[in-house]
Parts: C-alpha cells; sequence; structure tokens
C-alpha cells in the first residue's frame, strides 16, 4: 500500500507541475516550475531503483540544461511577453490531437503484455550498486553511442559557438 | 571489440576521427583549402577503406551495428553524397564571408551519422545516429546566421525534429517494453515478438511518425520547404538526399526484419502515407515559383514513390529501393549543384524567373538542369526513369494496385511542373529597357563546378542506359539482407 | 508494488500534456520546454521498463536521451539568440520571412 501512495504523490505533482509549465505566462515561472518538476522525476527514479540516473538527472536537467533555459530568459529580457497573446490561434487544434492521443493509448493500455525479463534483478542491482551495474554495460555494449553521444556534445559546442557569435 | 571488429568498423572511425583533428587543425590554420583537402581526403579515404572492411562481412560489430554488404553498399553511397556536398561547398563559402573550418567538421559528423544509420540495427544507434546527424544539421541549416530566413529555418527544423525524436522514443520505449529487446535482430526471432498486439502496432506507429518527419513525407512534411528555402543550397542537397537515404536505408532493414505485414494498421498507416505524398507533394509544387521549393516539394513526392517499395517488401523491392536511391541522390545532387553553383554572394540563385531564357546564353548548364530535371520527372534514358519503373514492378508484384495508380497520376502531374522549368529555361529572353537581367550573366561555374556536374550528369546518363551493373551490384548486396 | 500499467499512464499524461504545449503555445522558449517534458515522459516510462523488466538497456538508453537533450537544448537557444539579436522574434507567428 504504501508504495502505492508514494506513487499517487509524485504522479498527481508531476502532472500538476507539467500543466503549470505549458500554461505559465512568464517563462520564468516555467522554468522554476520545471525545476520542482525534475527534482520530482528524479525521486521517482530513486524509487524505480535507478539512483545514478536520479543523480544524473538533478545534476544533468536541474543543474545544466535549466540554468542555460534560465540563462536565455533572462538575456531576451522579455518584458512584454507578460502582456502578449499566450496561446496560438490554432488552440483548439492542438487540445484535440492531445485528447485523441490521450483516448488512444487508454485504449491501448488494458493490452499491455511485458516481454521476457532480463538478467538484472533488484538484488543483484542493490549487491552490484546501480552505478556500477549501469557502467559495465554502458562500457560495454554500449561503448560506441556512448563515443557517439561525446560526438554529439561536441556538435553542440561548435554548434553554439558558430552561431551565438557575434558578427563583426 | 577485438582487431576483426575495429577493421569492419574502420568506415566509421575515420569520419568520427577526422573531425575531431580537423577541429584542432582549424586551431592552427583557418586556410579554407587546407580544411576542404583535409575533408575531401578523409571522406575519399573512409570510402575506400570500405573495400577492405567488405573482407570481413557479414559482421556484427557488438549489437548495435551490422557491417554486411546492405550496410556497406549504403555507406559506400552516402560517403560520395559527402564528397559531392563538400566539393560544393568549398565553392558556395569560399565566396562568403562565414566561418568555413566549421562547417566542414559539421559536415564530416552529419556524414558519420548518416552512415551509423546505415549500419545500425538496434534502438540505440538508431537513436545515436539519428541524433548526430539532425544536431548537425540544426547547425548547418542555420549557418547563414546574418540571414533571417537561415535562423528561421534552423529553429523550425530543430523545434519539429526534436519533438519527432521524442515521438521516435515513445514508439521505441513501447516497442522494448513488449519484447524486452532493442535489438532488430532478436526481434526478428520468432516468437520474440507477439502477434498483433494493440501495444505494439502503437509503439510501430510512433516510430513511423518520428520517421515520416525526417522523410518529409505528408502530412509531416510542412517544414520541408521552409528548411530548403532557407538552408544554403549544399546543405539543402545534403538534408534532400543523405539524410532521408539513410532513413530510408535502416526503415527498410528494420521492417524487412520485423516483417511488415504482420501489422496492418502500420502497413495501411505506411500505405496512406505514400499515397496522400505522392498526391500532395506533387500537387503544391504546382504553385511554387522558388526552385529550392519545388524541388523540396518533388522529394516528398519522390519519398512516396518509395515507400510504394518498401509496402511491397520482398527481393525486387529491396533492388528498386537501392537503385532508386542510387538515381534519387544522383539527381537532387546535381539539380541542387546547379542551384548551389549559380548562387552569387547577394543570394541563392533560386527564383525561377531568373532562369529564364538560360538556355542560350549558357547552353551547356542548361542542359545539365534540364538532363536533372528529366530524370527527377522519370523521363526514358534517364536514371529517374529505371529507378521508378523498377518500383512499378515491385509494386505490380505485390498487387498494390490502388497505390501504384496513385504513382501513375502523381508522376503526371509532376511531368508539368517539371516541364515548366525546362520551358522558362528555353523561354524568350524578355527584350528592352524594363526586362529584368536573367541567366546568370557573368557568372562562372569554375573548374570544380564544371568537373562536379559533367560527372554527375554522366552518372545519371550511365545509369539511365545501362543500369545492369548497378543492378548486379544489387542483387549481390541489398537482396540478402535478411539473415 | 505498483502496476506497471500505472507509470506507463502517468508518462503518457505527461507526453500529452508536453505535446499539447508543444502545439498552443506561441512562445519557442516554452515550446523547447515542451520538448524536455515529452523527452522525461518518456526517459520515466524507459527506466520504469528496464525495472520491471529487470534489464538494464533501457536505462542506458535514458543516458543518451539526457545527453541529447543537452545538446538540442544548447543548439536551440544558440539559434534562439541569433534570431532575436537580428529580429527580436521569440513567438512562431512572427516568424514569417518564408510563405508558400
Amino acid at each position: 500500500m504504501l508504495p502505492k501512495i508514494f506513487f499517487g504523490y509524485f504522479a498527481v505533482v508531476m502532472v500538476v507541475l507539467s500543466l503549470l509549465i505549458v500554461t505559465r505566462k512568464n517563462p520564468v515561472h516555467s522554468v522554476l516550475w520545471m525545476l520542482a518538476l525534475f527534482f520530482h522525476i528524479a525521486g521517482l527514479y530513486l524509487f524505480l531503483n535507478a539512483e545514478f540516473l536520479a543523480a544524473v538527472q538533478v545534476i544533468l536537467y536541474a543543474g545544466a540544461i535549466l540554468v542555460l533555459f534560465l540563462f536565455v530568459v533572462m538575456m531576451l529580457n522579455l518584458k512584454e511577453e507578460v502582456m502578449g497573446e499566450r496561446f496560438g490561434k490554432e488552440w483548439p487544434v492542438g487540445i484535440s490531437i492531445g485528447a485523441f492521443i490521450l483516448v488512444l493509448f487508454f485504449f491501448t493500455i488494458n493490452k499491455f503484455s511485458q516481454g521476457p525479463t532480463g538478467q538484472y534483478t533488484i538484488e543483484r542491482i542493490k549487491a552490484e550498486t546501480h552505478t556500477k551495474a549501469i557502467g559495465s554495460v554502458l562500457y560495454t555494449e554500449f561503448l560506441l553511442p556512448f563515443e557517439i553521444a561525446s560526438l554529439i556534445l561536441l556538435i553542440a559546442i561548435v554548434g553554439a559557438i558558430v552561431l551565438a557569435k557575434k558578427t563583426k | 571489440m577485438n582487431s576483426a571488429d575495429f577493421i569492419a568498423l574502420l568506415p566509421l572511425i575515420v569520419p568520427a576521427l577526422a573531425s575531431v583533428v580537423l577541429l584542432l587543425l582549424i586551431t592552427f590554420s583557418r586556410s579554407h583549402a587546407v580544411s576542404v583537402l583535409f575533408t575531401l581526403g578523409s571522406l575519399l579515404l573512409s570510402f575506400l577503406l570500405l573495400f577492405v572492411a567488405g573482407g570481413g562481412t557479414p559482421r556484427r560489430v557488438t549489437p548495435l551495428f551490422i557491417m554486411d554488404a546492405y550496410s556497406l553498399f549504403f555507406i559506400g553511397l552516402l560517403f560520395i553524397a559527402g564528397i559531392v556536398v563538400a566539393v560544393m561547398s568549398s565553392r558556395y563559402l569560399g565566396e562568403r564571408s562565414m566561418e568555413r573550418g566549421e562547417y566542414y567538421v559539421l559536415l564530416l559528423l552529419a556524414t558519420l551519422g548518416a552512415s551509423v544509420l546505415a549500419a545500425g540495427s538496434h534502438f540505440a544507434s538508431f537513436f545515436a545516429g539519428l541524433e548526430i546527424l539532425s544536431v548537425s544539421l540544426y547547425t548547418l541549416i542555420a549557418y547563414r546566421r546574418n540571414d533571417d530566413r537561415g535562423n528561421e529555418a534552423g529553429l523550425k527544423y530543430l523545434i519539429l525534429a526534436a519533438a519527432s525524436s521524442s515521438f521516435l522514443l515513445f514508439g521505441m520505449a513501447l516497442v522494448y517494453a513488449q519484447t524486452g529487446s532493442m535489438d532488430f535482430f532478436q526481434l526478428a526471432e520468432g516468437g520474440r515478438v507477439p502477434d498483433l498486439t494493440v501495444v505494439l502496432s502503437a509503439g510501430l506507429l510512433l516510430i513511423t511518425v518520428g520517421v515520416g518527419f525526417k522523410l518529409a513525407v505528408v502530412p509531416f512534411h510542412l517544414w520541408t520547404p521552409d528548411v530548403y528555402e532557407g538552408a544554403p543550397a549544399p546543405v539543402a542537397a545534403f538534408i534532400a538526399t543523405s539524410s532521408k537515404g539513410a532513413i530510408f536505408a535502416l526503415l527498410m532493414r528494420y521492417f524487412s526484419l520485423m516483417d511488415l505485414q504482420r501489422f496492418p494498421a502500420v502497413w495501411y498507416g505506411i500505405a496512406g502515407i505514400a499515397v496522400a505524398s505522392m498526391l500532395i507533394g506533387n500537387l503544391l509544387a504546382l504553385r511554387q515559383n522558388n526552385l529550392k521549393r519545388i524541388l523540396a516539394y518533388s522529394s516528398i513526392a519522390h519519398m512516396g514513390y518509395l515507400l510504394v517499395a518498401v509496402l511491397a517488401g520482398g527481393t525486387v523491392a529491396k533492388t528498386a529501393v537501392g537503385y532508386y536511391l542510387a538515381a534519387y541522390f544522383a539527381t537532387m545532387l546535381g539539380a541542387f549543384g546547379v542551384i548551389a553553383f549559380l548562387s552569387g554572394e547577394e543570394g541563392d540563385a533560386e527564383n525561377l524567373e531568373a532562369y529564364r531564357g538560360m538556355a542560350w546564353s549558357r547552353p551547356w548548364t542548361a542542359g545539365v538542369f534540364v538532363a536533372m530535371l528529366l530524370s527527377l520527372a522519370g523521363i526514358p534514358l534517364t536514371a529517374g526513369f529505371i529507378g521508378k519503373f523498377y518500383v512499378v514492378a515491385a509494386g505490380a508484384g505485390a498487387a498494390l494496385w490502388i497505390p501504384l495508380i496513385v504513382l501513375v497520376a502523381g508522376s503526371t502531374i509532376g511531368l508539368y511542373y517539371y516541364l515548366r522549368i525546362v520551358a522558362v529555361l528555353y523561354g524568350r529572353v524578355p527584350e528592352g529597357e524594363g526586362g529584368a537581367v536573367t541567366g546568370f550573366p557573368g557568372r562562372v561555374l569554375g573548374m570544380t563546378g564544371g568537373i562536379l556536374l559533367t560527372v554527375l550528369t554522366f552518372a545519371l546518363l550511365w545509369l539511365g542506359v545501362y543500369p545492369a551493373p548497378l543492378i548486379r551490384i544489387l542483387q549481390a548486396t541489398v537482396a540478402r539482407l535478411v539473415p | 508494488m505498483v502496476p506497471l500499467e500505472w507509470y506507463i499512464g502517468l508518462s503518457t499524461v505527461l507526453f500529452v500534456i508536453g505535446v499539447v504545449g508543444f502545439l498552443i503555445r506561441r512562445n519557442i522558449l516554452i515550446m523547447l520546454m515542451s520538448i524536455e517534458l515529452m523527452l522525461n515522459s518518456v526517459n520515466i516510462s524507459l527506466v520504469a521498463f528496464s525495472h520491471y523488466l529487470q534489464d538494464l538497456r533501457g536505462q542506458v538508453l535514458v543516458f543518451f536521451i539526457i545527453t541529447v537533450a543537452a545538446a538540442e537544448a544548447a543548439i536551440g537557444l544558440a539559434i534562439l539568440i541569433s534570431l532575436f539579436r537580428n529580429k527580436e522574434a521569440v513567438h512562431t507567428d512572427e516568424m514569417t520571412e518564408m510563405k508558400g
């Protein structure tokens, strides 16, 4: 029963927070609600025995990506934003597409059947520690995409510098 | 990984290393020629290494990559496209004051991403390859950063591509949950994939949405004309060819391993997409006066034709896809090549009216352009005709009558706007003081332009007149896709 | 134990909120945030699946998704700054350079 109450708390808070993110007028408020959301997601990861990812979520998402967003929001200095129209003209279309996807998914969800399980049981991860277990998968089977991920970050650095540089 | 794995992966390792070395190189020398030559050299080296890697095939390097004849063929095609785009860009960038070295770093990495897709056999390599390709394209599209259209196009592409990747990932997550595996080959194993579960179909449909965006098929095509117009002409050529071809190669592998015919919801979804792309792509092209936008709509229609072959499935269809893509690459690169080499510093040569009467002042350039347009339209004696013929044969073999009728109808509409461009090229030059200057007087193609366009035209005609050698290669490689 | 369906439900709801936010907002910054929301909902479902499947590959994919999200945010914001410098525009309906 207790896990279900925990999950219920996380689920309700996360849905409310994401609704706040997409509806606030001031982008700064959205970013701050997003910060709260990311901490809750990290909490949910802990709940799912993924400590390493919880730490990465806090450090990378809350620590790096959101700071970047906040930085740009401040830099663009959107004073008139609070006055302007919040939603585009086609908002009923957007909401109906969303409702359609939602209905479609709730019809499929009860047909769900789980695939065959693998070898990383909770006990094994607990014995090995999560960081070590995920490292042993990441640096063997997934070594090559790991290298590619580093190249993606290189592109991000090169691209951001080339694009945001002031012209002489 | 042992040394044999390493040798098999060399064609992918070389461009990755080359991009890092080039980045170091431009800190010492910002010479444009050095960057161009280094890029061309490393792409050529990677291309030659394909033959070295071919010795040990087929070989699975970790579950993520498969180096077999199929992937080597497409990687080769992608490297050739990369070389052609690099040559186009050398002229294009040489005439403009932009950061030059970084452009080639991004181009190398984009080519690497496309090759990773062609060799991918796992959701992780699919995602990694797709993202390295997209993230470098975001920057390349917005590369003319003082141009509002470039920035707008880059941002549009980024926002829509990022949203479509999250659809793709959601689909992957659902397939993973249902099967407990991300490996394409494991998915193909008997019994692993439960037949016809609703969730699996939903996952595959979401993957189709994500992929459909990258292929720019209707109804996910809205970004295409704007991005082609805003991007520099060589980058537009890259998006039209490499980015789409690589995803097509992966899609073909994935769907033939999964056996698409077993999922009617997905099959009909793709059929609808194919029919809509062929019709709407061709119809929307009729109203355009901007050459880049016409080519954008034309590429939408061409992806629709190719999807007909995917729907058909089977050996003939795979040969058809390989041949069609080779022909499409040569044609699109040639068409964008003409635009890129005619583009001056004031903007890309994209306005159709500027081409009026060009055939009289520069007959050779106009002739090349006409050859490319006729191949896009699928006129006999060009590569496009043989490609389309093969697709129709594959479709007829699988009795796909409705898509085939639409294909023929779409090609007929297409003929109209391709011939309209030809008519403008051979049109009468407006007389008198009021007439605008047309036909790009004073613009020289240069040696690189001349050689590149001549080679592409010869490739086009050779593929159209004597297709047997390529078909033999394809039958030996592409058709043996499923182990 | 919490049933796996609950996690799928939660991540679907978050995903749909992200999609709707992406479709209806005019401000590009909020659209980028909606995309982050969509990616996070996928992450939640992947972590949950990999927990229930007793398989770590889902979590490794989450690791890559976080990397890519960072790269996309960096480039997206760089283009946005470049666009804002030229045009002072951050809304979708102000992007009207190309028509047809």
